[in-house]
């Protein structure tokens, strides 16, 4: 894939190696395989707003891009130990 | 923004996830913390089993062995997350919360690095973490996790 967000790799005892890319859910961080010749479709998409490869999981949902729920969460934890 | 590594294992992989290896931040000293490298296998007696690996996010710790995070520069100041092996009682998983879940060979290994920009993230809030978990259904030796992190 063009410009992946990742690589992994599979040592198959038998000496075999299965390779694939990787991309990264810009909204929940979750990592997706992308194998050869996989249709976009089926793996997820493109957010149009942020303008990250999101997973399967995410297309359909808004736009919450996954750095501003760590925001929120580091906020909501300040804002709990200064109470 | 140091880099560390963290290996350990879980002695006893059962059929119920058991954690491997953990990161997470540590209540007084917090920094958010980037998972880029993710190595993972087995150690015990060879057989073909297979063994589902996950890594999830995790609110509050558990009972495990402490690991010390080596720098991968030696320069770089000691790591202020806290990293623990060998779990016997689970740290508290987030439920739905799987970022990584591969099923492998007990005889094969897995990789998984990340591209600067698109690693595993977790918060500077006390007890978030990220935890490698197993569980295999006719495997019941050790695992083995090594994971490469990122602190901000």
């Amino acid at each position: 894939m063009l410009r992946p967000g990742g690589y992994a790799c599979i040592a198959d005892a038998d000496g075999g190696r299965r390779e694939c890319d990787t991309f990264t859910c810009g909204h929940c961080n979750r990592i997706t395989h992308v194998a050869a010749r996989q249709a976009p479709e089926d793996i997820g998409g493109l957010c149009k707003v942020c303008m990250a490869l999101i997973c399967a999981a995410c297309v359909g949902r808004p736009c919450v891009p996954f750095l501003e729920t760590l925001d929120r969460m580091e906020a909501r934890a300040r804002f709990r130990r200064e109470i | 923004m140091a880099k560390y590594a963290i290996t350990g294992q879980q002695a006893a992989v059962s059929g119920s996830y058991k954690t491997v290896l953990d990161v997470f931040a540590t209540s007084g000293a917090l920094r958010r913390g980037k998972v880029f490298d993710v190595l993972i296998g087995t150690n015990g007696t060879p057989a073909d089993n297979f063994l589902q690996w996950d890594i999830s996010r995790m609110t509050a710790d558990g009972t495990g062995t402490a690991v010390t995070p080596n720098p991968l520069d030696p320069s770089d100041v000691a790591a202020l997350a806290t990293a623990k092996a060998n779990y016997t009682a689970e740290p508290t998983i987030t439920a739905n919360s799987s970022l990584l879940n591969v099923g492998v060979n007990q005889r094969a290994s897995y990789r998984w690095v990340a591209a600067p920009g698109s690693e595993l993230l977790f918060p500077a809030v006390a007890g978030n973490g990220l935890a490698l978990r197993t569980l295999s259904g006719g495997y019941t030796g050790s695992a083995t996790g090594g994971v490469m992190y990122e602190e901000q």
